[in-house]
């Protein structure tokens, strides 16, 4: 059986287990059974998702992780701290890297959106200069996404950083503007092509463009 | 005599390395038939990708490779056919590249993938997809499509795309667009130029949006288009006499925005950079 013959009876073997030939393509191909295990994992996340409306706790950890290492939470670190990259590559596989960008992006979202709400724009103007900061600076997770393209493609590692430069040069001027200016909707639009842009360049690190 | 020997000697190794390369190469045709609006894939991770149209309702794929460090899988599900190129143990960039030339039926859509490029698309009518980090990409030539590009630092040149729905991002790559025209161009960058060359068709709605990169736009006189142009920290130049507008959602500032509109302003343009210059010329 070969791998595109396995695909085809993929929701079979998702529904009933499959047949003795799926198992066996399935234990003699390291590709399948990959496939196979994120997809399980994806449908395990979904019915714990489904179970309740507030994300798992596991969510939170994450995101407070990423804030620690980015100084907006100060609190002391544990001594000896590791990445939280295994961890999250364990769960999410080649993925991984869309947890800490999810969670850069919804920030940036979440103050663009807060800015539009009524009363929102006092605080908001409060507490982006710090997280604009942070970012327009470039963070932890930049810095893993380049350690990744170095090992996947070393070749591309200038150009990935050069461009997440300019990029994170792009959201810190159009976050000042937005601050300037909180109600300029053209302001708005400009930071969240920053962020697109951001994204993209993520998006295009992260999938089979390379090796 | 000692020259002789050495010719004969550098004859052999031209020969035999010529002879490695033939071998090494490897070219390879699949076809596939196929109705009307079918869709094509064509996932590389190195090499070129060119699509230009069959004379029939087939999708026929040639693709080159230099090693056998890459195999091409494909498959065909009704009327979805997918090319990939896979990469096999040992491969990286040198040695796992392939190229691929394909025709495919004038309306099929297409999506094209490739780390390096260049992607080429030309004489379409179907929706064409193209993405790669340095791809150069060069799409011709279509008329009635959805546009989309995406590239890292790759260049993207569009030439010839009538009523089309355009949407660009780059991130440092050069956008330039000649004559293309439709109800939806947008082009977003960061520090790559943006060139448009064209009269901005009528009644669409153009929006190029970049951080540092110039925005330089050439339009003939008898244009139809009402224009707002703004750079925050860099040169705006306008050589176009415009009708100046009354309401705009910015202050005009001499020298670094200006909005006005030419005949009767069918088409709504909107040119804004942070740092960049912007210059609207006329041709």
């Amino acid at each position: 059986m070969t791998c595109a013959e396995f695909q085809r009876e993929l929701p079979e073997y998702m529904e009933e287990g499959g047949n003795a030939e799926l198992q066996a393509h399935l234990k003699s191909c390291s590709d399948c059974s990959g496939l196979v295990t994120s997809l399980e994992t994806i449908v395990r996340e979904a019915r714990e998702l489904q179970a309740s409306e507030e994300p798992s706790p596991r969510v939170w950890n994450s995101i407070e992780i990423i804030l620690r290492q980015e100084k907006l939470i100060r609190e002391p670190a544990p001594s000896g701290r590791r990445s939280i990259l295994p961890s999250l590559r364990q769960r999410w596989g080649a993925m991984a890297w869309l947890v800490p960008t999810a969670a850069a992006l919804l920030v940036g979202a979440g103050i663009a959106l807060y800015q539009q709400r009524p009363n929102g724009g006092r605080m908001a103007k409060t507490t982006t200069p710090a997280a604009a900061t942070t970012v327009a600076n470039g963070d932890a997770s930049d810095e893993q996404l380049l350690q990744e393209v170095s090992v996947r493609a070393p070749l591309m590692r200038a150009a990935y950083e050069s461009n997440l430069r300019d990029v994170n040069n792009y959201i810190r001027d159009a976050q000042d503007s937005v601050n300037a200016n909180p109600n300029d909707e053209e302001a708005q639009q400009a930071l969240m092509d920053a962020y697109g842009q951001k994204s993209m360049i993520y998006e295009m690190a992260l999938d089979r463009s390379l090796p | 005599m000692q020259r002789s020997q050495y010719a004969t000697a550098l004859t052999v190794v031209v020969l035999v390395m010529l002879a490695t390369l033939a071998i090494a190469e490897t070219k390879k045709e699949y076809r596939f038939d196929v109705g009307a609006k079918s869709k094509v894939s064509i996932i590389n991770q190195f090499g070129g990708v060119s699509v230009k149209p069959s004379p029939g309702n087939f999708v026929l794929v040639s693709a080159t490779t230099y090693s056998d460090k890459v195999e091409v899988d494909q498959s065909q599900s009704g009327n979805r056919v997918d090319v990939q190129s896979h990469l096999l143990a040992g491969a990286n960039a040198e040695n796992s590249r392939v190229d691929y030339e394909v025709l495919v039926p004038a309306d099929a859509s297409v999506s094209l993938e490739s780390a390096t490029g260049p992607l080429r698309a030309e004489r379409l009518h179907g929706d064409v997809e193209a993405e790669g980090a340095n791809a150069a990409v060069d799409v011709r030539d279509m008329s009635g499509s959805h546009v989309h590009v995406k590239t890292m630092a790759g260049p993207i040149t569009l030439t010839n795309i009538r009523d089309g729905h355009v949407e660009i991002d780059s991130v440092s790559g050069d956008v330039t667009l000649n004559s293309v025209t439709g109800p939806l161009v947008r082009v977003s960058s960061t520090s790559g130029r943006i060139q448009y060359n064209g009269d901005f068709g009528h009644a669409g709605e153009y929006r190029f949006n970049s951080h540092s990169g110039n925005i330089d736009a050439t339009i003939p006189e008898d244009a139809s288009v009402d224009v707002k142009a703004q750079s925050v920290r860099g040169l705006v130049q306008n050589d176009v006499p415009l009708q100046p507008k009354v309401h705009t959602s910015f202050l005009v500032k001499e020298g670094s925005s200006f909005a006005g509109t030419i005949n009767k302003a069918a088409s709504s343009v909107w040119l804004r950079t942070f740092s960049g210059k912007i210059h609207l010329k006329k041709r």
